[in-house]
């Protein structure tokens, strides 16, 4: 059971002042600092854990990936999906680009998003095709385990965490972080306020093991909730990798941030703000959240890429 | 677990005498007076599997994620259908039974995205989903994807819904308090807690306002000769309350020191806006994201003429 920490007060003129939680603060004004573009990744040497000074993170778009009737098209998924860890890997070769982030002897663990009553599930193309080239690094169909709720993280020597985006009422954003809520046994504990979700990271079962961050961002969600309201979604046709989830929430963030002023036509901060994303930085060290540290590569279709 | 639909043994009196309630402690979900008036198919969807129903203690089980959102109001149970169709997006109709009206309508100002169609008391369409409420009941149908068919089959029912409410139902008594002049009409919250405020402006990680189920809010913002703000009203169940959480946002929020008896002018802020209250017996009236001082100053002063 977690113990109850004392709770350090922050009102939103902390916010304002950017001192409680730094970029985040910016975010909620709408003045977020922009993301250090760039085409051509110099990937981190030690994939395995957050980079430093530079957290690369990979954006690839493709125009056909959700087509007629929000139908998602797996090839083109398989196609992206390879693409992105290749430049994240800095390999040419999609199967040496594997073999960096999962060993035949892993027992690997495919934590993907199903939320059915949200219905901003992980689309079924983008884990099949994650299953697939796990398979062909010399994993045995026995040894991978795609699921969401009752993951036997324990059993995992390795961790693909696969999440959606969605704007969530009570963490800000739900991607990366919130992905793993349900290692803990009172998931519900960890919202609102949501600062200690980067703890779940740390957990011994979870600790270490997460190798590769693969986002479906597909069809992103950037309504407040409750539930989902369809006009708050959108087809974004992208995938997103990395290994740091703080500068890939980060990111996600930045991009529903955009997402709400356009469909505004004003300011429509996140609310409450994703404090989890800064603590997940400050506290407790899993990577960063800030904007001049993350390195976003770029690639595939351009129009309306908002970030 | 799925929630069992004959066991509705958490319903208070209250709501099993409500006209729209079940009328036993135990009963199957199809003796639920609106449950009854649904068809079993329509225009070719049929009720796909059984009817399931969710209260207070398990709510987490169909709104994983998000249920203290709906137990932030007095959310008695939901009853939930699922029509499918063969090539054709399945509608999910979702009936939320309220302790009272002010809840239904609170539930519903949560998201004021959509169309106002005639449904109802209120009621909102956009891309597949209506939603209204009417007297205790708030309503939420969805199609997975609209088609003009999928639409249809939506309005139908709802209307089939509208029809089976006999009566309508008072709005919260706060609304009356709102100063009319300026007041922009989708932007009205009605809610009890901090976990709502904080879903729509965030003040703080801690209940500055002290505020709790028994506490009236009702929030909106305002535009008058150009210049905006946002005006909260707060109704507590004693004087002393309303005087403790004022005294507690002028020292937490404001940052002054509280003294009896001392008026509190609204303070620019560091983003340059203007915050400001005012208590009037059991109300407090709070002004934030002012423009300027004299915004502040009239919403204030005219929040308190209704106080």
């Amino acid at each position: 059971m977690r113990k109850k920490k004392a709770v350090k007060i922050v009102t939103r003129r902390d916010f304002i002042k950017g001192a409680a939680m730094g970029t985040l603060g910016l975010a909620l004004y709408g003045r977020e600092r922009e993301l250090i573009a760039g085409v051509g990744a110099e990937p981190g040497s030690a994939p395995f854990a957050a980079q430093n000074p530079q957290s690369v993170v990979v954006l690839i778009r493709g125009e056909k990936a959700v087509g007629a009737e929000d139908k998602i098209d797996a090839a083109a998924v398989q196609d992206m999906i390879d693409a992105a860890v290749r430049e994240f890997a800095g390999e040419a070769d999609t199967a040496r680009a594997w073999a960096k982030f999962v060993k035949p002897d892993d027992t690997v663990g495919v934590k993907f998003t199903h939320c059915g009553w949200m219905r901003v599930h992980t689309e079924q193309p983008v884990i099949d095709a994650i299953v697939k080239r796990v398979g062909e690094a010399g994993v045995a169909a026995g040894r991978i385990i795609a699921q969401d709720e009752g993951l036997p993280v324990a059993k995992c020597t390795a961790l693909i965490n696969v999440p959606t985006v969605k704007v969530h009422t009570l963490t800000g954003i739900a991607v990366s972080l919130k992905n793993y809520i349900n290692f803990s046994p009172k998931p519900a504990s960890y919202h609102a306020p949501s600062t200690d979700l980067g703890e779940i990271y740390l957990k011994p079962e979870v600790k270490g093991k997460t190798r590769l961050i693969i986002v479906d961002v597909l069809r992103p969600y950037f309504g407040p909730g409750p539930q989902i309201n369809p006009l708050h979604r959108w087809n974004y046709g992208g995938i997103m990798v990395g290994t740091d989830p703080v500068a890939i929430d980060t990111t996600c963030l930045k991009l529903c941030q955009v997402k709400r002023r356009l469909f505004k036509g004003e300011d429509w901060p996140i609310s409450p703000p994703a404090d989890n994303i800064t603590a997940a930085d400050k506290t407790f060290n899993l990577g960063t959240s800030d904007p001049a540290k993350i390195k976003l590569v770029k690639l595939g279709w351009g129009k309306d890429v908002l970030i | 677990m799925i929630a069992s639909a004959f066991c509705l043994g958490f319903l208070s009196l209250a709501v099993l005498m409500s006209p729209t309630a079940p009328a036993e402690q135990t009963m199957a979900s199809a003796d639920f007076v609106l449950a009854k008036a649904l068809p079993q198919d329509l225009a070719g969807w049929q009720k796909s599997r059984d009817d399931q129903v969710y209260n207070r203690d398990d709510i987490f089980d169909y709104l994983d994620g998000a249920g203290e959102l709906y137990l932030a109001f007095d959310f008695r149970f939901v009853f939930v259908r699922e029509y499918t169709k063969p090539d054709a997006p399945s509608i999910v109709v979702e009936i939320y039974q309220m302790s009272s009206s002010a809840d239904a309508y609170g539930i519903f100002t949560q998201d004021t995205d959509g169309q106002e169609i005639r449904f109802g008391q209120d009621a909102l369409y956009g891309a597949g989903l209506l939603r209204f409420w009417k007297d205790n009941v708030f309503v939420r149908i969805m199609a997975d994807r609209e088609t003009p068919e999928a639409k249809e089959a939506v309005m139908k029912l709802g209307g089939t819904i509208d029809s089976a409410i006999p009566e309508a139902g008072p709005k919260p008594e706060i609304l009356g308090k709102l100063p009319v002049e300026g007041l922009e009409p989708p932007t009205v919250r009605f809610f009890h807690t901090v976990i709502s405020l904080n879903s729509h402006y965030f003040m703080s990680n801690v209940n500055i306002l002290n505020l709790s189920p028994d506490t009236q809010v009702v929030m909106a913002r305002y535009e008058k000769n150009g210049a905006r703000g946002i005006l909260i009203l707060v109704e507590y169940p004693s004087e002393d309350k309303a005087y403790s959480a004022g005294g507690r946002f002028i020292e937490m929020y404001l940052l002054q020191r509280f003294l009896p008896e001392r008026k509190f002018p609204p303070v620019e802020l560091e983003n340059k806006k203007y915050a400001g209250a005012v208590r009037a017996g059991r109300c407090l009236a709070i002004a934030v994201e002012a423009d300027d001082k004299a915004t502040a100053e009239d919403l204030l002063k005219r929040a308190s003429a209704n106080l």
